[in-house]
């Protein structure tokens, strides 16, 4: 009665409907998971309709005669049991090991399955080869390009973490030089032996995760160590600087000053607001309640200067008030600082907000927060 | 006998099958008829085709060609479809001649949509970058969304008479024949700030401002609308721009920088004003109100809403919205009386405000009793782990009738 095909998407619907019913009963606390469970059981089982109606698109004598055709050699029982292993291990070590035994099994569940599957598909053992291509290969080459970039990138990462920032960059225009060079010579002589190019790819591919490995072992270096463990990139600090490893351009916060509300710049010893929009320099700045606001603080004056964000004072206990500060880092002339403001209350919850230079007096921008 | 009864049967039958197809041409023909139809209504607030303001005039010039050239090869191209189905169906005549490849014709039908498409592109771009143009400003509005619902905030500008930020929220008062820029940004999710009579649509996107240049010609009211899915409530995040001349401008930011004024004592309102203390500052802010021992009341949204923010109420009355402009403050025929005045009188209907005559009693005492029953949002407390306890818009208050006669009779003082 039921066909090869048919038996095996038959269990992924029988499957999926006990996970909908499990989810639904016992554990689904939104529609969300219930309506993506109940959409696989709804799939499956369109699918097992249609392999039942066209009986595995074969007649009954290429059944017969594929029934008695031997198992073409497989790795996926092999990756089976890498999978199962590293589930099991990644439950009383990591959530990542745990997560990869996942995917792996995943994997080999369809591979394998569609493997088994093609090759009872007919006696023809090339065209079932060529059905089992046709069916995994859009999915296979995607899946194996995405995982070697992913590979390739985070080891060329672990490179320029390792390096100084100036060899990084270095790195990168070198290894981008040549990934260009090689292009160009594979559209230019197609007729290179596939061997060769093969080679190249491979030894570059080799050569990047290697060295990927070696910088992973050497580990960051000094002064991303230091900001990590310090917290600079995203404390700011008033007071006496910890470290003189800082970022003295805003560079960690790409997202954040890649959309800058204000620039304070202290221009010859005066404080000036300029305000996106704005035409001309501010006195005040307005922002808006509970909601980030990037300002940047540019140095243009010489000496060693930070900017200061006075934003009142919250209660920290019944009675107790403790002023809310912000800064940036001194920084030197020609540099510049980010400062994030998300003030929740109003301006008139209290004195008014300001942003300052410590030792300049008279300079001050009122921040208004209505 | 026989042969006649059958011929009449299938005669019968062909002319039923022809009424059936004479019918559902019809109700085709029908349907098609009232959607076209539909387009050329006038009295429609969010209408593409009616630009009350430079910057709309502007994407008007571009699109209404651009419609026009589309309209004409759509034409062109369904009539061709239809007549090669008609002329060439099947009739069981044998199969054509089959010819591969015409390279004049093909290349002249390449270069053509080519050219279309050039021309289209340069007037395009052209449109982008007047539209982008923003250094004739005269006027900063900042501009904040959040699910679902618009704030508004007006930035110290002397000129206009505005010597302290003013806070509005559901309807953005502009001066007529005035260039303002919108400062837009959100709190939460990405919203889409448009409204169509006045200029074409901006994204409001968390942690980036985006600027948007509206002008309107002429006194009035402008609809629009939140163009990108925000959540629950998105279809419930209206705004509406209420343009006024210069002078009603200046009444409007005048009664805006009033101060606060306590209700009487020993009114109903008073009443009231104690109720919205105890309930309503948890999230909503009337600039000026004070406690009996003379501190400011100040909200607290960023403790109870997931975007940290909620309407400040301050001069409620002189909005004709609430609720994300979803309700009208203004019964009916007030509505209509300030939504069809002429913009000679529409400055005074407007700065009229909502009086206890005009007032919405229905909805206003609906969103009082039960908000979330009038308006989808997050707020049932059963629901709320995922954002420790924040609501996503105005939850049931549990207010009693009397709590909810009080805070009418209060918020009526709000002007």
């Amino acid at each position: 009665m039921f066909s090869t095909g048919s038996k095996y998407f038959f269990g992924i619907t029988f499957l999926g409907a006990i996970a909908f019913a499990v989810y639904m009963l016992l554990i689904g606390e939104s529609a969300i998971g219930g309506t993506a469970l109940f959409g696989l059981v709804g799939a499956t089982a369109l699918l097992t309709g249609l392999v039942l109606f066209t009986r595995d698109g074969s007649n009954g004598e290429e059944g017969v005669a594929a029934s008695t055709a031997t198992p073409t050699s497989s790795i996926w029982p092999l990756i089976t049991a890498v999978g199962a292993t590293l589930l099991l291990v990644g439950t009383i070590t990591s959530t990542v090991v745990t997560l990869l035994g996942v995917v792996l099994l995943l994997a080999a569940l369809v591979e394998w399955s569609v493997l088994s599957w093609s090759e009872r598909a007919s006696s023809d053992a090339a065209f079932n080869a060529a059905l089992r291509k046709r069916l995994l290969n859009p999915i296979e080459f995607p899946v194996i390009a995405a995982v070697g970039l992913g590979v390739i990138i985070l080891s060329f990462a672990q490179i320029t973490l390792a390096v100084e920032k100036s060899v990084g960059a270095i790195a990168f225009i070198v290894l981008g030089s040549l990934v260009l060079a090689a292009g160009v010579l594979f559209s230019v002589r197609p007729s290179l032996k596939r061997g060769l190019v093969t080679g190249i790819c491979v030894l570059g591919a080799v050569g990047i995760v290697a060295a990927g490995i070696a910088g992973a072992g050497v580990g960051m270096r000094e002064e991303l160590v230091k900001a990590k463990e310090e917290g600079h990139y995203m404390h700011p600090e008033c007071g006496a600087e910890k470290s003189k490893y800082f970022d003295k351009l805003p560079l960690e916060g790409v997202s954040a000053t890649s959309s800058v509300d204000t620039h304070i710049d202290l221009i010859d010893g005066k404080l000036v607001a300029s305000v996106q929009g704005i035409a001309g320099n501010q006195e005040t700045i307005t922002v808006p309640r509970s909601n980030p606001t990037n300002i940047v603080f540019r140095n243009k004056t010489d000496g060693e200067y930070r900017l200061v964000a006075s934003l009142g004072s919250k209660m920290i206990a019944d009675g107790v008030k403790e002023d809310v500060v912000l800064c940036t880092q001194l920084i030197e002339q020609g540099f510049e600082q980010l400062l994030i403001l998300n003030i929740p209350k109003p301006a008139e919850a209290g004195k008014p907000f300001t942003l300052t230079v410590p030792g300049l007096a008279g300079q001050s921008i009122e921040v208004i927060v209505p | 006998m026989r042969h006649q009864n059958t011929t009449e049967h299938v005669t019968n039958g062909v002319n039923r099958l022809a009424g059936m197809r004479r019918r559902v041409v019809g109700a085709f023909s029908g349907i098609a008829s009232a959607m076209f139809l539909a387009g050329c209504a006038t009295n429609a607030p969010q209408d593409t085709f009616q630009p009350k303001g430079p910057n709309a005039k502007i994407i008007d010039d571009l699109q209404k060609p651009v419609f026009a050239v589309a309209g004409i090869i759509g034409v062109i191209v369904t009539v061709a479809v239809i007549m090669a189905v008609i002329k060439f169906r099947d009739k069981g005549q044998p199969i054509p001649h089959q010819s591969h490849g015409n390279p004049a014709l093909e290349i002249t039908l390449t270069i053509i949509p080519a050219l279309i498409l050039t021309v289209v592109g340069v007037f395009t771009f052209r449109t982008v970058f007047d539209l982008a143009k923003t250094d004739d400003t005269e006027m900063i509005i900042n501009v904040t969304g959040q699910q679902w619902w618009w704030e508004y905030d007006y930035p110290v500008q002397t000129e206009y008479g505005i010597t302290k930020p003013i806070i509005t929220s559901g309807q953005l008062v502009i001066p007529a024949g005035t260039k303002v820029l919108l400062r837009q940004t959100s709190r939460d999710v990405i919203h889409s700030y448009w409204i169509p009579a006045l200029n074409g649509k901006r994204d409001a996107v968390p942690g980036r401002v985006h600027l948007n240049r509206i002008e309107a010609d002429k006194p009035g009211i402008y609809a629009g609308q939140c163009t990108e899915f925000c959540g629950l409530s998105h279809a419930n995040m209206r705004m509406e721009a209420v343009a006024l001349s210069k002078a009603d401008f200046a009444k409007w930011v005048a009664n805006q920088l009033k101060a606060y004024t306590s209700p009487a004592e020993n009114t109903l309102a008073k009443e009231g004003e104690t109720v919205f203390m105890n309930q309503c500052v948890r999230c909503h802010q009337v600039n000026g109100m004070k406690r009996a021992d003379g501190t400011p009341v100040i909200a607290a949204p960023d403790e109870n809403m997931v975007s940290g923010a909620a309407p400040n109420l301050s001069h409620l009355m002189s909005r004709n919205t609430f609720a994300g402009a979803m309700f009208d403050l203004l019964n009916k025929s007030c509505r209509e009386d300030v939504w069809t005045a002429d913009p000679e009188s529409f400055g005074a209907k407007y700065l009229s405000g909502v009086s206890e005559e005009c007032l919405n009693q229905k909805d206003l005492r609906g969103w009082l009793r039960n908000a979330p029953e009038m308006k989808p949002m997050y707020a049932n407390p059963a629901l709320l782990t995922s954002t420790g306890g924040k609501y996503r818009g105005m939850p049931n208050l549990g207010l009693t009738e009397a709590d909810i006669e009080k805070l009418v009779a209060y918020l009526l003082t709000l002007k």
